[in-house]
């Protein structure tokens, strides 16, 4: 079961999965849609493509992240000589690589992958926080599609608000489950507070014992605040 | 001789004495893997013990794991000296009772009892006298329910951990070689050439590395790695060793599903024992060679089957895949090179090595040499663990092997590979197997569950089940798998509750493409291949539950009503009212039973209460919604 | 979930022995967690946070894995277990349909305990014995062949009082038009 034919052409490479960081400092060069890029050698190719002002739609990745969570699936490129679409999230540059961020195959991809999320997802964009700045916005906008569930059938989350801290608030039903907020949580405030739990559709944020925010050892600094792409966890007005 | 050599004759010889002293005496052995103690092989093994206790003969009573037969379970063996060892099936307590009393004290060997032989002789067939033992050819599961797992041993009088001796006395690097000439393939289900992988694993520059066998076996309706490791645990130890070896480790785990409590007790005992035997632990057979065997149990979560998420379960973490490459022959169990196997791949090993590459070419087809182990089950007569070479055919093996289908019902399609692997029609029969073969036909080795599906399945249904399996035991990491099976799911109950739409087809195929091209791992990219298969071979189906809300074959239940035919009810029998959980079936005043609709929750107990010779309950489909004349409203 | 009396230093004297016997490790988290379950039933919350500590990780990462594997249970489990398999074979022939025998017999959903904490209902995957499908486990038996009229037989066994089929009041009085006297009276004769 195990995907031997899947989206390298090559184990030879296999043991670098190319951290950003302590790059040797070489760059290579490699082509986005047809335009010629300087990138420095090892980098990520979703990484490298947004430094130059090209958009590739991502969720989870994390750039200081040497694994790759590579679980939203919406970071897909295809490049020559690769048989499948590959996540550019994972994958490291190499000099020559040529790279198109959008094809048929791309962006039917994206586009049920997106709608996929939104079938599971509170949408009232007009009262959420994060209206303006929401990174499902910037990618309906950036692949004209439409904030909407139109052939998928809309999935109902019962799941409360925790309101409980005192300067922002957690909604589940708006979460993605990108991790950005779990990944920062552990990492940067070093807290630990809250992790990806349960399995399958029951997947989610939350504190030790499912309890709220408040009850848990948050400290409520709000690392994870700015960390997430969407509304689900955004300041109080 | 080499010091390994000595250290394994003195072994070989007291094995082999051993086992010449069995023939002197009579045995019996009876089966008690899982599925033998299902069907009650405890009891059976403590009659005989009582029985043989009672009458005073001086027998040895042997516990021993699985034949393969299930369908004839409890199953034992009983051998006396001057008789071919016999084999007996659905044995219960009566007979194991009259097998003391009548063959081991009297001289009748109770042939109206037997199944087979085990060697030829003058007066009962072999197994190899049917056609199921005309088509088989054992390797790994040859001396499955012959020995006691637990007696190291029986293992060594089959010639058990010789190859491991003339593995230490080859370089790792030939081993290798050994290994990829073979050609063998990796049973786990995708059928990686093995050697290759050992290769990668064995170039790859470490201080440690180390050897895993995956023994998470999560197909929900497979079990022969179970009854391999119920039955002969050292083969597969031999095996781990030899690949441990070969590409350099020092350390090797067991990855068992914790499910299989009795596969975990029976692999510590032989894991102790070949420890005794210096086998396994420092300087093995005084080769030089040092490694060692961990158990690890799994905690019950089918995605763990999965080389990263067997990797993250080890190292205490939730089974989550992550992204290969790495792969984890380069960078796996604490970031260094690990082998992962399966129990049957594993188990292949010491075969090829004391036999060669050759031999096992020798079998099977070029591309896809040696045997394929498959679990046959639903509705095939000779339900159990069968063996035969690559490239027999569907038909030799469901109507040779198997004994056909059940009940004399029509054929309808073949499950292979469990939930990764897909549904093939009548058309398919005559395909000969083999990895290569079954992917090009839509379905896949996968794990070597085989089911039968006759007349009375409903392709939907099963595609809608194993759909059901997979989105249950996704780990929600990745968009497709987590949402896309859901919605999959979602429309495929919408269908079989005849709430289908017709333009839901174009979207589950469209779905079921995406999340094969767009899933993190091997359980999402395989997870829609019955929903694909079935699409593709049973449309029609698909189309009668959305254009009709009908369900052909009577099975999804919101789509079938019961109804008690009043010409074939017996009026006198009040079986079905007294079996029916919620007082749905009543006697109208001119005695004829009939059901309340309103109230029957579709239990089926009156349907299988009613008895054969009336046969007056039946499934109608579409349902019918009105009552019927008669029933509650005209009362 | 409210503990008993008792139950906290039962939980804590329990796990601090199992944490005895292994390192301090994160790499035995599994093995330790499924210790615990195996003393205690289930994996206390309190249980969870020992464990925690004294593998130094943060508590939340502790209760991702045992609200990860279907093996772990976070609530106390029935006196008698009662596991449908779901398997392949099994579903074929009729799983589903015990499944929901229990479910109604028992008024609770599967993977519930009942009030009384008499009885817990689960779903588990193949057993391994198809040829013996539909299989129930019953405290850890095989059912073999398990009908649905079967499952009253086991409840019974296991002492659970079922309602009568004459005694069921509310459903007599609810509907009253339907000619249920005849057909109640005559199961009761045909017993
Ligand atoms: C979801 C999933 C479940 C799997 N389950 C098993 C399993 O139960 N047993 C197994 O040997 N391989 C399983 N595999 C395949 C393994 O990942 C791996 O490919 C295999 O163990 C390699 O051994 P092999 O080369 O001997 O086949 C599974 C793969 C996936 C994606
Ligand atoms: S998170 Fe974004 S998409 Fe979701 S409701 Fe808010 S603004 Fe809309
Ligand atoms: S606010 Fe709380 S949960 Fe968020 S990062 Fe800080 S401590 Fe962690
Ligand atoms: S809360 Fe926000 S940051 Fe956290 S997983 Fe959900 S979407 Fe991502
Ligand atoms: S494909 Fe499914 S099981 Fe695999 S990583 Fe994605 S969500 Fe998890
Ligand atoms: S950013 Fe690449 S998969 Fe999410
Ligand atoms: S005969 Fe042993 S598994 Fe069935
Ligand atoms: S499917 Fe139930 S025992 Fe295998």
């Amino acid at each position: 079961m195990s995907n031997n034919n899947g989206n390298n052409n090559g184990n030879k490479d296999s043991n670098n999965t190319g951290s950003n960081i302590g790059g040797k400092g070489k760059m290579v060069t490699i082509t986005i849609d047809d335009k010629k890029y300087e990138v420095p050698e090892g980098t990520r190719l979703l990484w490298a493509a947004l430094e130059n002002g090209v958009y590739i739609p991502h969720l989870c990745g994390i750039e200081e992240e040497e694994k790759p969570s590579a679980g939203c699936r919406l970071c897909f490129v295809e490049i020559e000589g690769f048989l499948n679409p590959t996540t550019s999230c994972t994958q490291p540059v190499k000099e020559g690589m040529i790279v198109r961020t959008r094809s048929k195959r791309i962006d039917r991809m994206v586009k049920n992958a997106f709608e996929l999320l939104l079938s599971n997802h509170r949408l009232n964009c007009g009262k959420c926080a994060a209206n303006g700045s929401c990174e499902l916005q910037k990618i309906a906008k950036e692949r004209g599609l439409k904030l909407r569930v139109s052939r998928m059938r809309k999935l109902d989350i019962e799941a409360p608000v925790d309101d409980s801290p005192e300067n922002f608030s957690y909604d589940p039903a708006k979460c993605v489950l990108c991790g950005r907020c779990v990944w920062v949580d552990h990492n940067v405030a070093k807290v630990g507070a809250i992790g990806l739990v349960r399995r399958g559709m029951g997947r989610k944020v939350a504190a030790f014992g499912e309890t709220t925010l408040a009850e848990s050892n948050c400290t409520q600094c709000g690392e994870c605040v700015q960390a997430c792409p969407v509304g689900a966890l955004a300041m109080k007005k | 001789m080499t010091v390994m050599g000595t250290n394994y004759q003195e072994m070989k010889n007291r094995a082999s004495e051993k086992a010449g002293m069995l023939q002197e005496k009579p045995y019996v052995m009876v089966g008690t893997a899982t599925c033998g103690r299902a069907a009650g092989a405890l009891k059976i093994l403590d009659t005989f013990k009582e029985q043989v206790q009672k009458h005073q003969v001086e027998t040895e009573v042997i516990e021993v794991g699985c034949l393969g037969h299930c369908y004839a379970e409890p199953m034992v063996i009983v051998y006396k000296p001057g008789f071919p060892a016999l084999c007996y099936g659905n044995v219960d307590e009566g007979i194991a009772s009259r097998l003391v009393s009548d063959f081991l004290v009297g001289d009748d060997p109770c042939f109206e009892f037997a199944m087979a032989a085990l060697e030829p002789n003058d007066f009962f067939p072999t197994f190899a006298d049917y056609p199921r033992g005309v088509y088989e050819q054992k390797i790994v599961l040859e001396a499955c329910g012959l020995i006691d797992p637990e007696e190291i041993d029986h293992y060594i009088a089959r010639e058990g951990y010789s190859a491991l001796v003339k593995t230490l006395a080859t370089e790792p690097g030939v081993v290798v070689d050994e290994i990829r000439n073979s050609k063998l393939r990796g049973r786990g289900g995708a059928g990686f050439p093995t050697g290759r992988k050992w290769g990668i694993c064995h170039d790859a520059k470490a201080d440690v590395k180390y050897v895993i066998c995956n023994a998470d076996e999560g197909d929900p309706g497979a079990f022969m790695d179970r009854a391999l490791l119920e039955s002969n645990p050292h083969q597969l130890i031999e095996g781990l060793i030899i690949a441990g070896y070969a590409v350099g480790a020092s350390q090797g785990y067991i990855y068992v599903r914790a499910e299989y409590p009795l596969a975990i007790e029976r692999l510590r005992t032989a894991l102790q024992q070949a420890r005794d035997n210096g086998l396994l632990g420092d300087d093995i057979l005084g080769s030089g060679f040092s490694f060692d065997i961990r158990i690890f149990k799994g905690s019950g979560a089918f995605v763990c089957g999965e080389e990263t998420a067997l990797i993250a379960s080890i190292e205490g973490k939730p089974g989550i895949p992550s992204h290969r490459p790495p792969f984890p022959a380069v960078s796996g169990l604490r970031g260094k090179p690990t082998l992962i196997d399966n129990v049957k791949t594993l188990s292949y090993v010491p075969h090829i090595m004391r036999n060669g590459a050759d031999w096992f070419k020798g079998i099977g087809t070029p591309e896809s040499p040696g045997t394929a182990v498959f679990a046959l089950a639903g509705k095939v007569v000779g339900t159990g663990l069968v063996e035969v070479p690559m490239g027999t055919s569907l038909r030799t093996l469901i109507y040779d092997v198997g004994n056909g289908i059940k009940d004399d019902k029509g054929f309808k399609a073949v499950q292979i590979g469990g939930p990764s692997g897909g549904c093939l029609p009548e058309s398919a029969l005559d395909l000969t197997i083999d990895f290569d073969s079954l992917q090009h036909a839509g379905a896949m080795m996968g794990s070597g569950g085989l089911v039968v599906l006759d007349e009375d399945d409903c392709m939907v249904e099963i595609a809608r089940f194993f759909l059901e399996f997979t989105q249950n035991e996704s780990c929600g990491k990745c968009t497709f798998c987590r949402l896309g099976t859901k919605q999959m799911l979602e429309i495929l109950t919408d269908i079989t509750k005849g709430q289908g739409k017709p333009e839901d087809l174009d979207l589950l195929w469209e779905l079921a493409e995406d999340i094969k091209a767009g899933s993190l791992c091997g359980l999402g990219k395989t997870a829609p291949n019955p929903v694909l298969s079935t699409l593709r071979f049973f449309r029609d189906e698909y189309e009668v539950h959305i254009h009709e809300g009908r369900c052909p074959a009577r099975k999804c239940k919101d789509l079938i009503t019961y109804r008690i035919v009043a010409q074939k009810c017996s009026k006198l029998c009040d079986a079905c009212i007294a079996s029916c959980p919620v007082e749905a079936v009543f006697t109208r005043p001119d005695m004829l039973k009939e059901i309340d609709l309103e109230k029957c929750v579709k239990c089926d107990n009156c349907l299988v209460t009613c008895l054969p010779l009336y046969d007056a309950v039946e499934k109608v489909s579409p349902p019918v919604t009105v009552a019927v004349e008669g029933g509650s409203a005209s009362e | 979930m409210e503990l008993m009396e008792g139950e906290l230093e039962q939980i804590q004297s329990a796990v601090g022995e199992v944490l005895e016997k292994f390192d301090a490790d994160r790499e035995q988290l599994l093995p330790i967690l499924q210790a615990v379950q195996g003393r205690l039933g289930y994996l206390p919350r309190e249980a969870m946070k020992m464990v925690a500590a004294a593998v130094e990780i943060p508590e939340v990462d502790v209760y991702s894995v045992g609200t990860f594997y279907n093996q772990f249970r976070l609530s106390p489990p029935g006196k008698n277990q009662i596991k449908v398999c779901m398997g392949t074979a099994c579903h074929m022939t009729g799983g589903n349909i015990i499944m929901d025998s229990f479910e109604r017999r028992l008024e609770i959903e599967e993977g519930e305990t009942t009030k009384d904490r008499e009885f817990s209902l689960e779903r588990v995957a193949c057993v391994g014995c198809c040829a013996l499908a539909p299989v129930v486990l019953v405290n850890e038996e095989v059912e073999a062949k398990v009908r649905p009229t079967r499952v009253d037989g086991i409840l019974l066994g296991l002492g659970k009082e079922l309602p009568k089929k004459e005694a069921r009041p509310e459903d007599k009085a609810q509907d009253s038009a339907v000619p249920r006297d005849v057909s109640t009276q005559e199961a009761g004769d045909a017993r």
